[in-house]
């Protein structure tokens, strides 16, 4: 019997490289842009338990390490997505304007196919945010792509939590169809969602001191635990990091404000289409801002969008990160840390930083991931050429030492995945219904001590 | 692209909330197309990437007239030409999208106003793109500062969307930019649509079968335009021979679609899966239609028929998701390898409505990492696509004698970090400027 | 007009015949099954026994049993006879919620007595909502069910559900157990109220049951000392909860995917909750989980199976999809290695005489033992929903749940002769072999499914109109009511073919009446057709209530 389980477990996850290599993992005789301290030529990478060893040249494994030749090939880190809703069961929870209670994490979908796509796209981390059609919508979670792990695997235990904020256009909901006897939501306005926001705070506010009375002994009765409020007291303690979509600079503004009088720190504006236009202000409340790299005009908010942003922002000091916001788009953040080189000049690493470490950086993921250093997590894929090139494409993504796409193998499972539906068509429950019923034999029970007689 | 006006409305709707609907911004207020100066021009000590030919490694390139004067290894300048110094850089014919909404659309979101790409009703042969393209749209410089001069702009929605037009990316008139201005019909072949969006039930499957028939029914109805139209074609030629016959009142549309029915133009199906690219290539077939192929998802699994009956594809779906959750991850990277090794002609095309056409090279790029070559990626975005609209007797490769849409650049055209360092269109040395060059400038040294 | 006048005396005629067995019948009530094999579950399968019920308990059970001189009996030589089974998941018994006006179901809807929503209503109970049927449960009793785990499925909270016996004529005879536990799908609510989204759906539940643990902490507080204190709410929803927090009442997840599973069983974790899934087709991927929390798995034997027919060209079916068809067969089997308890439930099978049984015999087919499927059709069903004192085995003084076949329960040609509920006997006429075809009992598989409620749309030129077919199939026929607004006629002469149907029914309407002619064939889901009058034919087309 437990083979049979094991069977299944081998068949469910078939797309998937099964390989589980915890021990040791060597690359060597690459060029490895380690996005922390600047591109290595010919160097070999030692990886152990999943992280980091050691970097050097003529490096030695044991005997039974997996050995990847990269001569001729590039290493990166893991590209980190700082706004995905990849493996998502739901988005948005569009109800009330303030739904700090909604988790993302209660709707995870670890086979969402969409995981493996990324990782083909040399992405092994993301973030995974709410939508914006609230001032103050659920909380996130932050993610490696593990897939064909079991959906805990994927979290990132040590990553702080967050949450996603919005501002404009979304939130105003204006265009949104109003069904016959509903009413519009508040708030319809720039003015009220700011409103929202302060109003949510206050009420954390209250709703802390309120707990903190009860502990102090001051009231007898216990105040009622509230999933809304109680993420926003985590803002106020600086334990929660706030992701907010917007895009017209006053607006960022606006939020940056309300932080200011409350007594926070925005972590990253999403999106954040004109934030070049308030890159000083950003930079001087040390928030990060995470962007498309040139994606515009979709909308009117988007219509001021350029792709200097990330180069102005860089400039000004301010940590810049290109994110996707897209199933589709994930798949080529490499093409978009490139163009950030044409638009405005930015630097190589700085490029690179972009979709490594800056993004770890906005997540606080940093310490693990990120950058090819020595004691981090072996976040690491292999290119088959300059990873900004557009003739570049990922050979081996791994995360901690763990192989989860290879190219090589992913082509050579393509045959084995058209034999398996081929036998899997011919099962009875397969067949259409008309064919259905007419092979079928009943069947002597296969365990000996079964059956009644 | 229907599809990209749909993701955006997606981007829009489902993942960050709602719409915004305004009828204000267009341009901003800046200047948008500046129409650049005409000279004569000598680009010297390039490497001149002919396409048509050699690689010239180091020569000269000379633009007159608005045309390639001449090109080679050991051209002299003469005099009265503006010589600028190729050295370390490379020429390129300027990129064709053969697939674009250019100036019909300026802000798919919330700002119904500055959409002109879908008519009402099924059937718009009438509707012109070139009528209804906007010269000042900020898209169009946008786009051509990464080295796209000429697109292919179409309409969409319906049966028959109407006819699109060829312009290059420079001229303060419709005349003054179109190349071809009424240059094929748009026709959206009915497709076999195995899902359907009910009312509180969300996407739900339609049984094959049931779906084929509605197909089958919309088919018969494209048909019935085309019948009705060389019904009607049938009846005008025939009073202009016997102006004894009763008069025949003209109708716009059934008069627009003549010369399609004749094979003179090219009618353009948009058709991404197999079993629809087939039906097109039968009906198109059978009605004696010049066919294009757009879109082209599965095109390279119906090779056969594309041969059989010499009709090539617009392939717009670079980046686009693989169709289903099965499909190979890289299976839309490698559509353009895979039809290039089966001997179907084929053009790359961003399929983009215009803001984010400017990615045409990184996709085309993107082929060759994924099956194709480099050189076979290039001629996707130039002298393919010219051959398909049929203007590469003027377009797509650096020949004497065409027209001077030139890019030069310092570095591979197609790659995300090569900088544009010269643009000409029809001989027109060109700014590099755009909307967003301006903003950038107005705000990069904010303190 | 003379033929009307005998239509409606031959109609009246019926209607009383039909009517007197019902009334004037003697009930019997103690019975004697002879010569059987009796599989008893609890102990040792008896090879040739008598079986003893008298009062709806089964009086006694073994070798040489006496028989009671004023029990019936019921002779059952090479028959065997076996517990009855439990169907651990339906809503039999409960009447289909009336739709809402607009669909605005949840909006503004607030009990008087409770501060949650519609939806999110726990206080909901099966018991409040039964209507007593026993005609109703045929079907269920000809497939050897004859008990029933019962709740509604409206709403994120179900409300609680109820064991009920599969006959009597109130609903004080019919139920075994109630409230048994509280019922769970992961929905949304309507009409733009929160929770509009799953993510919602796990805060607007995880709230409440923060909301409940208060609630008892206050009430304690209060009960103590009134004073100086304001008083709790009075909240039916949270009231209802109380039970749930602490473990005493079970919670079932309507749960069949993997990730669906997981999310109940971290919720159950986060709560301490006494959980149980229901459907559970990929059960066996979190069997582990599944044994270490203790957590039991109702198991829905609607297997999934390929519906569309063969088509050229139609888009590939996922591998996901054919894996799981593949796959979901054997999950008993894999969750009996486990040790995860199980039981089956016919998850709104549509056709349950046929594929009950014959799935439990597919699941037995991937590995499971016969004894395991019989046990967990009957005692380990009874033992998860707390009743196997009193029901799920062939024991002294339990309760009168059991049937007979002609052959074994797996066999493809057996024959359910004999039902007892609650010491109720109903009894099939025996089919000579002759007239089972070869294949199984159920000819039924090679009619077209047409049983069931259908909404109809009939096109008469100019006025269309809408009528209720309510179509009760038995294999190649089939009884039941054709409703339009001119009122309800009772269908004749109904015939089932592979994939059509016909019946004639007598229609009043304008002071007259026709006689209509129905022909129709099962398209998909649909059904379309003609209905041919003497004022000529129209056609209708239809959909299949759900």
């Amino acid at each position: 019997m437990k083979k049979i389980i094991l069977l299944a477990i081998l068949l469910s996850c078939a797309i998937g490289v099964s390989a589980q290599q915890k021990g040791e993992l060597l690359i060597k005789n690459a060029t490895v842009m380690t996005a922390s301290g600047g591109t290595l030529q010919n160097r070999d990478i030692l990886v152990r338990n999943g992280k980091i060893v050691q970097i050097g040249r003529d490096l030695k494994a044991s005997a039974d390490a997996q050995i990847f030749d990269g001569t001729g090939k590039f290493v990166t880190p893991g590209i980190i997505d700082a706004h995905s809703h990849a493996m998502m069961d739901a988005v948005n929870e569009f109800s009330f304007a303030v739904t700090s209670m909604a988790r993302i994490r209660d709707v995870l979908d670890p086979t969402d196919i969409s995981i493996y796509r990324a990782l083909a796209g040399g992405v092994t981390a993301a973030n995974l945010l709410h939508g914006s059609a609230n001032p103050i919508g659920g909380q996130n979670s932050v993610v490696k792509f593990k897939w064909g792990h079991p959906i805990e695997d994927f979290l990132i235990a040590d990553a702080p939590p967050g949450i996603k904020f919005a501002m404009g256009e979304n939130v105003k909901r204006s265009n949104s169809q109003i069904q016959p006897g509903q009413t519009r939501r508040y708030p319809a306005t720039r003015m009220g969602t700011v409103e929202v926001i302060r109003d949510a705070f206050v009420r954390a506010r209250d709703y802390k001191q309120a707990w903190d009375d009860y502990r102090a002994k001051k009231t007898k009765v216990p105040p009622r635990r509230d999933l809304e409020l109680e993420p926003l007291v985590e803002v106020l303690e600086g334990k929660r990091l706030v992701h907010a979509h917007g895009y017209r600079s006053d607006e960022h503004l606006n939020l940056l404000l309300i932080a200011k009088d409350f007594g926070f720190k925005v972590a990253t504006l999403q999106h954040g289409l004109e934030a070049y236009k308030i890159a000083p202000e950003i930079a001087k409340s040390g928030t990060g801002v995470s962007i498309f790299a040139d994606y515009w005009g979709y909308k009117i908010e988007a219509y001021d969008a350029i792709p200097y942003n990330a180069a102005i922002l860089w400039k000004n000091g301010v940590v810049v990160s290109i994110n996707s916001d897209s199933a589709e788009r994930i798949r080529r953040l490499n093409i978009d840390a490139a163009k950030m080189m044409k638009y405005g000049g930015v630097p190589e690493e700085e490029a690179l930083k972009m979709i490594t470490l800056n993004p770890a950086k906005q997540l606080g993921i940093d310490k693990r991931t990120g950058s090819i250093e020595v004691g981090k997590d072996a976040d690491i894929v292999i290119w088959s050429a300059h990873p900004f090139s557009v003739y570049a494409h990922p050979e081996v993504t791994m995360i901690e030492g763990e192989v989860f796409f290879d190219r090589q193998k992913d082509v050579a499972m393509r045959d084995q995945l058209e034999k398996e539906r081929e036998a899997l068509e011919k099962a009875e429950a397969n067949l259409p219904p008309e064919k259905r019923g007419k092979s079928e034999k009943p069947k002597e029970n296969p365990s000996p001590n079964g059956g009644l007689q | 692209m229907i599809k990209k006006i749909l993701n955006n409305l997606c981007l829009s709707l489902f993942i960050c909330g709602s719409l915004f609907i305004s009828a204000f911004a267009q341009n901003g207020g800046t200047q948008q197309n500046l129409t650049g100066r005409d000279g004569a021009f000598a680009i010297t000590n390039a490497r001149i990437v002919t396409v048509s030919g050699d690689t010239i490694e180091n020569g000269t390139i000379i633009i007159r007239n608005g045309k390639i004067e001449a090109v080679g290894a050991n051209i002299r300048a003469g005099g009265g030409v503006e010589t600028i110094d190729g050295k370390g850089l490379t020429v390129y014919p300027g990129m064709i999208d053969a697939a674009t909404n250019m100036g019909l659309i300026e802000i798919g979101g919330g700002a119904a106003g500055t959409v002109d790409v879908a008519e009402t009703g099924n059937m718009n042969s009438n509707a012109k793109a070139i009528t209804g393209i906007n010269p000042n749209t900020s898209h169009i410089n946008v786009t051509r500062v990464n080295g796209t001069t000429t697109v292919l702009s179409l309409p969409v929605s319906g049966l028959v969307s109407g006819q699109s037009a060829i312009i290059n990316l420079n001229g303060a008139t419709q005349s003054e930019m179109a190349v071809v201005p009424v240059f094929g019909l748009i026709v959206n072949f009915p497709r076999v649509t195995t899902f359907e969006f009910a009312p509180g039930v969300g996407r739900r499957a339609i049984e094959y079968s049931q779906a084929v028939k509605q197909r089958d029914k919309n088919v018969e109805d494209l048909k019935k335009i085309f019948d009705e139209a060389a019904l009607y074609a049938k009846t005008r030629e025939a009073y202009a021979a016997d102006k004894s016959l009763p008069h025949k009142d003209i109708d716009l549309k059934m008069e627009a679609m003549i010369p399609y029915l004749k094979g003179e133009k090219p009618v353009i199906f948009t058709a991404d899966r197999e079993r629809d690219i087939r039906g097109a290539l039968k009906f198109a077939d059978e009605l004696k239609l010049k066919a294009i192929i757009l879109g082209g998802a599965e095109a390279w699994k119906a090779a056969d028929d594309l041969k059989k009956y010499n009709v090539p594809v617009i392939y717009t779906n670079m980046w686009s998701m693989p169709l289903g959750q099965d499909a190979d991850y890289d299976s839309m990277y490698a559509g353009p390898g895979k039809m290039k090794a089966a001997g179907v002609k084929f053009a790359i095309a961003s399929g983009d409505d215009g803001a984010n056409a400017r990615d045409l090279p990184y996709q085309a790029g993107m082929s060759a990492a994924y099956g194709l070559s480099k050189e076979d990626a290039l001629k996707a975005v130039t002298i393919y696509p010219a051959e398909i609209l049929g203007i590469s007797d003027k377009m797509g490769s650096i020949e004497t004698g065409k027209v001077a849409n030139i890019v030069v650049t310092d570095g591979d055209l197609l790659d995300a970090r090569t900088n544009i360092k010269y643009l000409f269109i029809n001989g027109r040395l060109l700014p590099l400027t755009s909307r967003h060059t301006e903003l950038y400038e107005a705000f990069k040294n904010r303190k | 007009m003379k033929n009307k006048f005998l239509r409606i005396c031959a109609a009246l005629a019926a209607l009383i015949v039909a009517a007197l067995p019902l009334s004037a019948q003697f009930r019997p009530d103690t019975f004697a099954i002879t010569n059987a094999k009796i599989v008893t579950v609890s102990g040792k399968t008896i090879e040739k026994g008598t079986i003893v019920v008298r009062n709806g308990l089964i009086e006694s059970v073994g070798e040489n049993d006496k028989v009671p001189a004023d029990a019936k009996i019921i002779d059952g030589s090479g028959m065997t006879v076996y517990p009855g089974f439990f169907d651990t998941n339906t809503s039999l018994a409960i009447p289909a919620s009336t739709p809402r006006p607009g669909g605005q179901q949840g909006a503004q809807a607030q009990s008087s007595n409770s501060n949650y929503p519609e939806g999110l209503q726990p206080e909901k109970r099966t018991f409040d909502e039964l209507k007593a049927n026993e005609q109703a449960f045929e079907a269920q009793r000809n497939t050897g069910i004859t008990s029933a785990l019962t709740v509604g499925n409206d709403g994120i909270f179900n409300g609680q559900s109820a064991v009920i016996n599969l006959s009597g004529d109130s609903v004080s005879a019919m139920v075994v157990r109630s409230p048994f536990a509280q019922h769970i799908t992961f929905t949304t609510l309507r009409g733009g109220q929160y929770p509009t989204s799953l993510m919602g759906t796990f805060s607007a539940m995880r709230q409440m049951f923060l909301d409940t643990l208060r609630h008892i902490e206050l009430k304690k507080m209060y009960a103590a000392n009134p004073r100086g204190m304001q008083r709790p709410p009075a909240d039916a929803s949270l009231e209802a909860l109380i039970p749930v927090v602490t473990g005493a009442m079970p919670i079932v997840f309507n749960a069949n995917t993997e990730r669906e599973i997981i999310r109940s069983l971290d919720l159950a974790k986060e709560f301490k909750l006494n959980a149980m899934i229901a459907g559970g087709f990929e059960a066996w991927k979190v069997a582990e989980r599944l044994k270490a929390q203790n957590v039991p798995v109702l198991l829905s034997l609607n297997f999934p199976e390929r519906t569309t027919a063969e088509a050229k060209d139609a888009d590939p079916e996922t591998l996901e999809t054919l894996r799981l068809r593949v796959e979901v067969p054997k999950n008993a089997a894999r969750l009996k290695a486990a040790g995860v308890k199980f039981a089956f439930q016919s998850g709104g099978l549509k056709n349950l005489s046929k594929d009950f049984i014959g799935n439990i015999a597919k699941a037995v087919n991937a590995g499971l033992s016969k004894e395991d499927a019989v046990r967990a059709a009957s005692l380990g069903a009874a033992e998860i929903l707390g009743v196997n004192d009193r029901l799920g085995s062939v024991e002294e003084g339990k309760i009168a749940n059991l049937f007979a076949v002609r052959g074994d329960i797996f066999d493809k040609d057996k024959q359910i002769l004999h039902i007892f509920v609650d010491g109720n006997h109903f009894e099939n006429k025996e089919k000579p072999k002759s007239e089972i075809k070869p294949g199984g009992t159920a000819p039924a598989g090679t009619f077209a499914q047409i049983g069931g409620s259908w909404n109809v749309a009939i096109d008469i030129p100019g006025s269309p109109i809408t009528a209720t077919y309510n179509f009760i199939q038995q294999g190649g026929t089939f009884t039941g009511t054709m409703q339009t607004q001119f009122g309800t006629t009772n269908i004749t002469d109904g015939k089932v073919t592979a994939n059509g149907f016909s019946f004639a029914a007598t229609v009043e309407f304008a002071g007259q009446t026709f006689d209509v002619f129905v022909n129709g064939t099962k398209v998909g889901d649909r059904i379309e057709g003609t209905i041919t009058s003497p004022q000529g034919p129209v056609t209708f087309t239809g959909t299949k209530n759900p």
